[in-house]
């Protein structure tokens, strides 16, 4: 069939200059000192990662840990938002039958550490099998529904057998020989991290992603092209729940003692929202999403300076101020200079009215009588302003802004414009 | 002896009956032309042929098989190919993607194995993206190969949409207005390339479009349908000069003085379909 070819009239405008550009860019190839440069920055940033935590006492290691187990439970999430379209409210359940199920394994059963996270991502498979075989015929807000019930009945019942997590006393879950110390147990999560970024990544690149990817924007355009949608679907959402089984493995063993409270709707939450904020369908930018909201906590208790001021505890001025510097941003970003300098005055004004008497206006408060933001709730008052700044302002989150850089150690020339939404409106395919 | 063929099917719905026991016959190597007015059910006979929509009567027959039952990726798989009225493509991917997606069901490795990166993932991949450049040069497409879907013009969008289903490795081509967006010039290279692809590729071609003269010129057997009901079917001369076709087409004797206004109309509904928004 290569001696055909059909010549079609030239069309001049049938290309867009922008098109022209990325055409260009993709047959871009960089030099010896491009890829000096760029295997120079790849080094830095693989140092951070690898030797910073070295550096820092154990405890703060730990954080880091914690950041890395949230980067994989990103990347759970992110197959199912992400890659075929479908919200879970219930993954706080899916982590939390990993951990118990390896503290299970470990304590209670006497195996070591490997076949309690094999267990754990076989556990977690198979639930995600049986959610999804029953749920996955109903799709979008439905689907979300069905998630968040399961939450529910695991965080009221499951979690709650005594035998297999300890009730309410929870689960010892020891830290496997060799790992013991924070500093080690950060490697061993790290090498698990990069586990699944790597089966992540064949996924995307095999018909198994593609697949998603197609059913995702278009179940009619998938299934003409031969994809089974409903198998395919539940795929994964197995996927999905392997990922969050080892994560909740490591979660368990990182905290060495599993209990139940743990796994709560608010932590659901967090999931979803570090996930949306990190950027769907980009590695990079789950993980560095989910690492920013698992090190929030850490970070808000440096912030918060022992009552200084009138006894007062100093996070909602500084979350107000963040607001504040947010609210300049878009207003800057929209060009309309007025709200640039409206927005941060009214806010200021507000913020000296209640700061100066200590009081709240018209209300009979005085400012500390407003219970302290704790660390644990930050990533929730936090979260959503960072969620509503990505859903308005940077679709395609952490990862989208970063693009241009990650596309840079790739190879590619740096396009600092590659920043758009890639997302499409996907219009329904009339049939 | 036919590859594809329809035995009285007839679909509802609710009150009212879009299709009435339609039978249309697809020779092997044949190219058969569906003609009608808007809303006559040239779409919805589509859609009962792949599996979306399942008939209330009649069956469908492929390669001397009763598919009635199967869903539409089965009937993929039995090597029927489609196309869409607004463009089936995956518009977040690039061309190349959405031919790599096409293959689906000719990537011979396991879903397991390509998660976990088997060895023979890596060179199934690379004759995937081989038969995928093949294609693109076939239709001239290899200049856009790594650019996003969304945002390409209308008439290159049909081309890519013809080169993905051609992907698929199918056996017929159902094409839903190939050539809508269109100029007259590439309609005719359109009408060139569906003939060099069935003698290339071996196979059934059936097409429904609103360009008269793509369907006389191509096809080798023209059915006719209005408001749901087979109106005429024969060879395209034929069917092209049947009073009830013109009658069905333009209202009126052709005789008779044309009476402007449901010509006009005629024409609004047609530009409303192929640009929303514009007319009206």
């Amino acid at each position: 069939m290569s001696a055909l070819t059909i010549e079609y009239p030239e069309d001049a405008e049938d290309v867009a200059p922008s098109e022209r550009r990325r055409e260009a860019t993709a047959s871009f190839r960089p030099g010896v000192g491009g890829w000096v440069a760029r295997g120079v920055v790849g080094a830095l940033v693989a140092a951070v990662v690898l030797l910073y935590p070295l550096s820092v006492p154990g405890f703060r290691a730990g954080e880091f840990t914690t950041g890395v187990i949230f980067a994989i439970i990103g990347l759970s999430l992110n197959v199912l938002i992400g890659y075929t379209g479908q919200i879970s409210l219930g993954h706080q359940a899916f982590v939390g039958v990993g951990a118990f199920t390896s503290a299970y394994v470990v304590t209670v059963q006497g195996q070591n550490f490997a076949i309690g996270v094999l267990a754990a991502a076989a556990v977690g498979g198979l639930q995600a099998l049986i959610l999804g075989g029953v749920s996955l015929r109903i799709r979008g807000l439905y689907f979300a529904l069905v998630t968040l019930a399961y939450g529910t009945l695991a965080e009221d019942s499951i979690f709650n057998i005594q035998t297999l997590t300890g009730g309410g006393a929870g689960q010892p879950a020891p830290r496997p020989t060799g790992f013991v110390s924070n500093h080690r147990f950060y490697y061993l999560c790290l090498a698990f991290l990069g586990l699944v970024l790597w089966v992540d990544w064949r996924m995307m690149r095999t018909k198994g992603g593609r697949a998603l990817l197609a059913l995702r924007e278009n179940p009619r355009v998938a299934a003409a092209y031969g994809v089974n949608v409903r198998l395919f679907t539940l795929f994964a959402f197995v996927v999905s729940g392997v990922f969050a089984g080892i994560g909740g493995a490591l979660f368990a063993h990182q905290t060495t003692f599993v209990v139940n409270v743990v796994f709560n709707f608010q932590l659901a939450l967090v999931f979803i929202i570090m996930t949306v904020v990190g950027g769907l369908r980009s590695r990079s930018g789950v993980v560095i999403g989910s690492a920013l909201f698992a090190l929030l906590p850490p970070l808000i208790k440096m912030l918060r300076l022992e009552r200084p001021l009138k006894r007062m505890d100093l996070t909602i001025p500084v979350i107000v101020l963040a607001a504040a510097a947010i609210a300049t941003l878009v207003a800057l970003r929209k060009r309309t200079r007025g709200a640039a300098l409206w927005a941060p005055a009214a806010i200021a004004a507000i913020s000296l009215l209640v700061l100066l008497p200590g009081r709240v206006p018209f209300l009979e408060a005085r400012l500390h009588d407003v219970p302290p933001l704790t660390p644990e709730l930050a990533p929730l008052v936090v979260g959503p302003l960072l969620l509503l700044l990505t859903l308005t302002q940077f679709p395609g989150g952490v990862g989208q802004q970063i693009r241009p850089i990650t596309q840079w150690l790739r190879g590619r020339r740096f396009d600092i414009h590659d920043r758009g939404a890639r997302d499409v409106v996907v219009t329904d395919v009339r049939a | 002896m036919s590859v594809l063929e329809t035995r009285g099917v007839a679909i509802r719905f609710g009150g009212i009956q879009a299709l009435t026991n339609i039978t249309v016959t697809v020779g092997e190597w044949e190219i058969v032309g569906i003609i009608g007015p808007n809303g006559a059910g040239k779409t919805t006979l589509f859609n009962c042929i792949t599996g979306f929509y399942t008939p209330n009567d009649g069956s469908v027959w492929f390669k001397g098989r009763n598919v009635s039952k199967l869903p539409v990726h089965e009937r993929t798989a039995l090597g029927m190919g489609r196309t869409f009225q607004n463009v089936g493509l995956v518009k977040g991917s690039t061309v190349r993607e959405n031919l790599l997606t096409a293959q689906h069901l000719s990537a011979s490795y396991g879903i397991v194995g390509g998660v976990l990166g088997a060895p023979a993932t890596f060179s199934e991949e690379r004759r995937l993206a081989e038969r995928a450049e093949l294609i693109l040069g076939l239709l001239t497409l290899e200049d856009l190969a790594d650019t996003q879907v969304a945002g390409l013009p209308y008439g290159t969008l049909k081309r890519i949409e013809l080169a993905a289903v051609l992907a698929t490795d199918p056996e017929v081509l159902l094409l839903d207005e190939p050539g809508s967006g269109m100029g007259p010039e590439e309609a005719d290279a359109l009408g060139d390339t569906l003939l060099e692809l069935r003698k290339e590729f071996e196979l059934s071609i059936v097409i429904i479009d609103h360009h008269v003269p793509l369907i006389t010129r191509v096809s080798d057997y023209v059915y006719c349908l209005n408001f749901g009901q087979m109106l005429a079917e024969g060879p395209p001369n034929v069917v092209r000069n049947d009073p009830e076709v013109v009658k069905a087409y333009l209202g009126e004797d052709p005789d008779a003085p044309v009476d402007t206004t449901a010509l006009d109309e005629e024409l609004t509904s047609a530009v409303e379909e192929a640009v929303p928004g514009v007319a009206g």
